[in-house]
């Protein structure tokens, strides 16, 4: 793929010290940041907490990906993802996550990103140094990796 | 339908209710996983399967949806994105051959 994902995920959209008390909460941290970095219509806010409420985002790995719903994909204005770090980490239904990599996307310009995250996953070193670099353009680098 | 040959399936399909977060990522895994082999794997969002899905997976709460919506395609829940062993199923189907059987119920 020759996409440039630069725009998708930016190192402004990467914040290491969050804090939230319960999975709701940061669920608002992460549309929060999505609103300043004006990726979203600030009701897409709702559409990430119906979802979560419907079915929790939690991947795997101390990793949760909040997101809209279908019908929301019209309060998105570009394709956009954040990463927000919990490290005391957010109890998501029984599940402690550390991670959120919030998405809001109107078409497929954060699909390569999610699959370079689904790579990273998998191999436990790699989400390991996700959850611990305590370096933004890390992160960056990680999500941006072509697909090998 | 209940049941598939994996040698059978040409069209795999990840569904979830965005079709943009969790169904885009497992669907990107696959088709890393599959690339081989002559099946394409698509990701939608439960209202838009299309009608040629031979093989659809979604997270095991949605699978009651999805059956109404696909009645013609086999639909197989999971319930974990990373490592779910009812997709490791059909992936080896599709690779070395063998059945994969729809989930019943809910």
């Amino acid at each position: 793929m020759t996409t440039n994902v630069r725009p998708v995920l930016e190192v402004r959209g990467i914040r290491l010290h969050e804090t939230a008390a319960d999975r709701e909460s940061a669920v608002h941290r992460c549309a929060d940041v999505l609103e300043e970095l004006g990726a979203v219509h600030p009701t897409y806010r709702e559409a990430m907490l119906d979802r979560e409420w419907a079915m929790s985002t939690y991947l795997g790995e101390g990793v949760a990906i909040p997101h809209g719903l279908d019908k929301s994909r019209a309060l998105v204005r570009r394709d956009s993802l954040v990463v927000l770090r919990f490290p005391d980490g957010v109890d998501w239904d029984g599940h402690p996550v550390t991670v959120c990599v919030a998405i809001a996307a109107r078409g497929d310009g954060h699909v390569a990103l999610l699959a370079a995250l689904a790579q990273i996953l998998l191999d436990p070193e790699r989400a390991r140094e996700l959850r611990e670099t305590t370096d933004a353009e890390a992160i960056v680098a990680m999500l941006s990796q072509e697909d090998l | 339908m209940s049941s598939i040959d994996g040698g059978d399936i040409r069209k795999l399909v990840v569904a979830c209710d965005a079709g943009m977060g969790s169904s885009v990522m497992l669907a990107a895994q696959l088709r890393r996983e599959l690339r081989k082999m002559p099946v394409i794997v698509e990701h939608h969002a439960i209202a838009s399967i299309p009608s040629d899905a031979d093989v659809v997976l979604c997270q095991a709460g949605l699978a009651d949806r999805v059956r109404a919506g696909a009645p013609r395609s086999v639909v197989v829940g999971f319930r974990m994105f990373l490592g779910d062993p009812a997709v490791a199923r059909v992936v080896a189907a599709v690779k070395q051959g063998g059945v994969v059987v729809g989930t019943t119920g809910g």
